[in-house]
């Protein structure tokens, strides 16, 4: 009789305990989404609507905007993001795919070194480089390409992604490469042949952090590429801020447009993001 | 479909390490701008064989990547290779800000385009002085048609000394907006001097109405302000000694003066002008929600779009009492210039002459509503605001420039920051004045020992 | 492992190290030699001026501002992201919140997914004094005199940048911090359950201690993201207005793109440098002597 009322008392609590948690976690939900909710009403917003009311609903669903910044330069920005990531991307997994495998497989003179080396460049920042690497791009006639990003983007995402595949080799058992040597591979074929394919999991983690990062990056970006043609979208977007006018409705579209990739991309990978960004705890 | 892959992967390897391989024997420590040197884009043409038809290829970079200005470059751009086969014109962009970045970045290099937006003034002379820019002087006197076809006056803002550098593609002048039906309802007329000037910001500011519209979130835009009020106060030839960076100094107490002026317009200015951009200032005063706005006349297409029915007129800048010269204008014509490393000199001459020349500155003038230097451009234009407009500029003797564009960058950014602390009332004028002072003569310092190398 | 041709290893080792070398090091150490030299972009001209850069950076007005913005920015992220971010943490993966924990989780890591400049041009609005989010809701409760300028205030408008970042990237902390929970062996709470203990001290004694690595590690980035600082001002103030909310990431480009002082731009960049590298250094120190 008394437990079961301390029972109930106890079920009562929690229960407005679980209430007050949940409140909580609206309350953040609402701060999250505010901004963002403002950002798809006033996107579908003529200017002049913006800016008599920007908590109005708008009058009429101006889906235009999106058409416009989609026309206005976004669909080249997107192309250019896709050709700057896709590239950037393979070569990152390659090369430190192939690092991480001769520092993890090989006794190598001065291994500990070269690990040692690669890694401290996950140390230094993108800032400390900035002035040289512009200076020797153009030395290199590389200024204004997309290598002057692409070959930026491997060097610095190297060494975290050679951290992570590192890892993830060392814990691979070796009998199984041990089998295929006495079956006469060589090592390049053990490579991909036993590693790459075990290895997908990690690749794919790898891949998703590496293009976080590449999507969004803008320091590099916007220094090294002048030229609109090949602008990617987070210096394509700053460009809809006109000097003299800008239309802003459309500029607020273009945010949403050059937001919806990596958003679709967490949702449906989430597995290998949140892999990817744990193991390495390294922000974007 | 492994081994397939991985052969791929050794491919795109092999490939990087050849571009290690290339990129390594390339002297990197070559700062030295190599004219002889021809860049790769340009090259496109002649690395096909004899058979094709060979095009000289002509980079050209502006800063007005809007439209439909944008758009009437390319078509005017498009026109032009159509009448010169030989001809292929690259053209790139960015805005403003960006531009004044990449422009900088790009001058000194193997990439620098062969013809280029640059404002005239301290902009352009540093790459004058560092020879970057051809000097167009002979080409231009020689062509007596070349030279009667523009405005003297304006292509003159191109100048150094004797020497011609650029040729101006569109003008401009910043004036004073002002709302017709506000000074109308009342009763409020155009103010010449100062003081009446103060009293219409009074008037209008008793009836609860925003007296001026400003946005100066950008920066840019206060120096129009102090440079319109420095040319009344200061002395014209301590001015123009003080824009050179090699005698900038800043100390004429009339700068001092000229912020304090500056100050009293600050209560009739909208709320929070730091927070606002340029753009949204134009907006309120467009929608009636000011009286007046000081502005661009190349801002008129923007207004006519903004609210095609206003009903507002200009004015020049309030006449203040003091030792400048109040009949200078503020503005200055912007235009192109052409890189001494161009490979074409003589077409890329010959397209500027045409680019910035009266035939396509009437369809310039009716297509976007700018002027550009030719004469007799707006023969047979009927909007009446752009001829009040052509008008002011079409007199002008003499113009000031943008104070920004025409001080050392550093100064510039001295300068902007002050004004910028000052508006939010962060800073005295007598301290903003010190920074600025203090700013000057690093520069000078800078500017010296770079002479003396 | 394996011994074969004394050269095989090197093909796989070569490229990535040789990337990495021309295109990380060598461009860092460039930098301290040209911290040393006054250059620009566009002339040839190299010259030696000694201390000179450094002088000038220690001795700018501007200095102190950027010492100070960029510490506010450290400060303020470690108390938010890290403390209040492991705190949600910490709640999401209690058992009383309920099937709806991945999808709070989620929503709250949303903004870490967006770029930066689309944040910073976002809440450039959100900020705007006349259109903005936060003065029409003021307004539109008749607050009216409780408006600001936000960023155009000199005041506020790099407190207004932090909390721009708060909004961004407390959620990226509070997901590592639950992967980090998720990952404590089941045992070790179930047994501090036996013993009795609650959930608030189960938190703390147990919990807290078992993540301690991860907590520092979420430290160690949010503090050198504070030094890096670049994108959220650039796009937002641009270190405006005055010179208030300026960083060292934004003084260090303006001076090598828009003043053309390269070798000003260099020595702030080696500030940088050794601010982030001491703090790694100090990461690693921590994490072998095994006090975490």
């Amino acid at each position: 009789m008394l437990s079961n009322a301390v029972h109930i008392k106890k079920t009562r609590k929690q229960g407005i305990l679980k209430l007050l948690l949940n409140l909580f976690f609206i309350v953040l939900v609402i701060s999250i989404f505010l901004p963002i909710i403002w950002l798809l009403i006033n996107s579908l917003k003529s200017n002049n609507e913006l800016f008599n009311n920007s908590l109005a609903l708008p009058e009429k669903l101006l889906f235009s905007n999106y058409v416009e910044a989609w026309g206005k330069g976004l669909f080249a920005y997107f192309k250019n993001s896709l050709i700057v990531s896709s590239i950037s991307l393979i070569l990152i997994i390659t090369i430190s795919a192939l690092l991480a495998y001769g520092i993890t497989r090989f006794n190598v003179k001065g291994k500990n070194i070269i690990f040692i080396i690669v890694l401290g460049g996950m140390a230094l920042s993108e800032q400390v480089a900035l002035v040289p690497l512009y200076k020797m791009l153009q030395t290199l006639n590389l200024y204004n390409t997309y290598f002057a990003v692409i070959l930026p983007y491997i060097a610095f995402r190297i060494p975290f992604t050679v951290f992570l595949m590192r890892a993830y080799f060392l814990s691979i058992p070796k009998e199984l490469e041990e089998a295929a040597y006495i079956d006469g591979y060589n090592s390049f074929q053990i490579f991909y042949k036993i590693i790459v394919p075990i290895s997908k999991p990690i690749f794919a983690s790898c891949a998703i952090v590496n293009l976080n990062f590449v999507w969004n990056e803008f320091l590099f970006a916007n220094v090294f590429l002048e030229d609109k043609k090949i602008m990617t979208i987070p210096i394509g977007l700053m460009t809809f801020q006109g000097d003299m006018r800008a239309n802003y409705t459309v500029l607020l579209a273009g945010i949403v447009i050059a937001s919806i990739p990596m958003i679709l991309i967490f949702l449906l990978m989430q597995k290998q993001f949140i892999r990817g960004l744990t193991a390495g705890s390294v922000k974007g | 479909m492994t081994k397939k892959i991985g052969r791929s992967l050794l491919g795109l390897l092999l490939i990087i390490v050849m571009i290690f391989m290339t990129a390594c024997s390339t002297p990197n420590n070559n700062d030295v701008p190599d004219g002889e040197v021809t860049n790769g884009e340009a090259n496109d043409g002649e690395d096909n064989d004899g058979q094709v038809e060979e095009k000289k290829v002509i980079k050209l970079f502006h800063r007005f990547p809007d439209e439909p200005f944008n758009s009437f470059i390319e078509e005017t751009v498009a026109q032009y290779e159509a009448d010169h086969p030989d001809i292929d014109i690259v053209i790139s962009s960015a805005q403003n800000q960006p531009y004044k970045e990449k422009i900088k970045v790009v001058v000194g290099s193997n990439e620098c385009p062969d013809v280029f937006f640059s404002w005239s003034g301290e902009f352009s002379e540093r790459f004058l002085r560092e020879g970057l820019i051809m000097n167009l002087t002979d080409a231009f006197n020689n062509d007596s048609e070349w030279k009667n076809s523009l405005l003297e006056a304006q292509v003159n803002e191109y100048r150094k000394g004797d020497v011609l550098y650029g040729i101006p593609f569109r003008l401009d002048a910043k004036m004073m907006f002002y709302n017709i039906d506000i000074f109308n309802e009342n009763n409020l007329e155009v103010p010449d001097t100062w003081d009446e000037f103060i009293e219409v910001c009074e008037a209008l500011k008793a009836k609860d109405i925003t007296p001026i519209a400003y946005g100066n979130k950008n920066q840019w835009p206060s120096s129009h302000y102090i440079g319109s009020i420095n040319q009344m106060l200061v002395n014209n030839e301590i001015r123009l000694k003080d824009l050179d960076p090699a005698t900038g100094e800043f100390t004429d107490p009339n700068y001092v003066k000229a912020l304090e002026y500056y100050q009293q317009l600050i209560p009739y200015f909208n709320e929070a002008v730091n927070g606002i951009p340029h753009d949204m200032a134009r907006n309120n005063f467009a929608q009636g929600k000011a009286g007046m706005f000081f502005a661009e006349l190349v801002e008129i297409p923007y207004l006519a779009d903004e609210n095609p029915d206003m009903n507002y007129g200009m004015f020049g800048f309030p006449l203040i009492e003091g030792e400048g010269d109040p009949t200078l204008l503020t503005g200055s014509p912007e235009g192109f210039v052409i890189s001494s490393k161009t490979k074409y000199p003589e077409e890329s001459i010959e397209f500027l002459k045409y680019f910035t020349g009266p035939e396509v500155g009437k369809k310039e003038v009716q297509q976007v509503g700018w002027f550009n230097a030719g004469v007799g451009i707006v023969d047979g234009l009927n909007d009446q605001k752009l001829l009040e407009a052509y008008e002011v500029i079409k007199n002008a003797k003499t113009m000031a420039g943008w104070f920004d564009a025409s001080l050392y960058s550093t100064i510039a950014n001295e300068y902007l920051t002050a004004v910028s602390d000052l508006t939010n009332g962060d800073i005295t004028p007598e301290d903003a004045m010190k920074k600025i002072q203090k700013a000057a003569k690093e520069a000078q310092e800078t500017y010296q020992s770079g002479a003396n190398e | 492992m394996m011994k074969r041709k004394k050269f095989v290893p090197y093909y796989y080792i070569i490229p990535g190290l040789l990337m990495v070398l021309f295109f990380v090091y060598i461009p860092v150490i460039s930098n301290f030699v040209y911290s040393f030299f006054r250059l620009s972009s566009y002339s040839a001209g190299k010259v030696f001026v000694g201390f000179d850069n450094y002088i000038k950076l220690f001795t700018s007005d501007i200095f102190p501002i950027m010492i100070k913005n960029n510490t506010m920015y450290a400060v303020i992220s470690l108390i938010v992201q890290v403390g209040f971010g492991t705190i949600i943490a910490l709640l999401l993966e209690s058992k009383l919140t309920g099937r709806l924990r991945n999808v709070y989780r989620n929503i709250y890591f949303l903004p870490a997914l967006i770029s930066l400049t689309a944040v910073g041009l976002l809440f450039t609005f959100v900020y705007s004094p006349q259109v903005g989010l936060l003065n029409s809701l003021i307004r539109s409760v008749g607050l009216e005199n409780l408006t600001q300028s936000w960023l155009g205030d000199s005041k506020i408008a790099i407190y207004c940048i932090i909390a721009m970042s708060q909004w961004q990237f407390t959620g990226y902390i509070t997901l590592l911090m639950v992967v980090a929970i998720q990952n404590i062996p089941k045992d070790y709470l179930e047994a501090a359950a036996i013993d009795g203990a609650g959930p608030i001290k189960r938190a703390i004694h147990i919990m807290i201690p078992l993540v301690k690595e991860q907590l520092l590690v979420c430290s160690i980035i949010t503090i050198i993201g504070a030094f890096k600082l670049f994108t959220e001002v650039y796009s937002t103030t641009s270190g405006g207005p005055g010179n208030s909310s300026q960083v060292l990431g934004v003084f260090l480009y303006q001076n090598a793109f828009l003043h053309d002082k390269m070798g000003l731009a260099a020595a702030t960049g080696v500030l940088i440098f050794v601010v982030t590298v001491t703090i790694s250094i100090i990461q690693i120190i921590v994490t072998k002597s095994g006090k975490v």
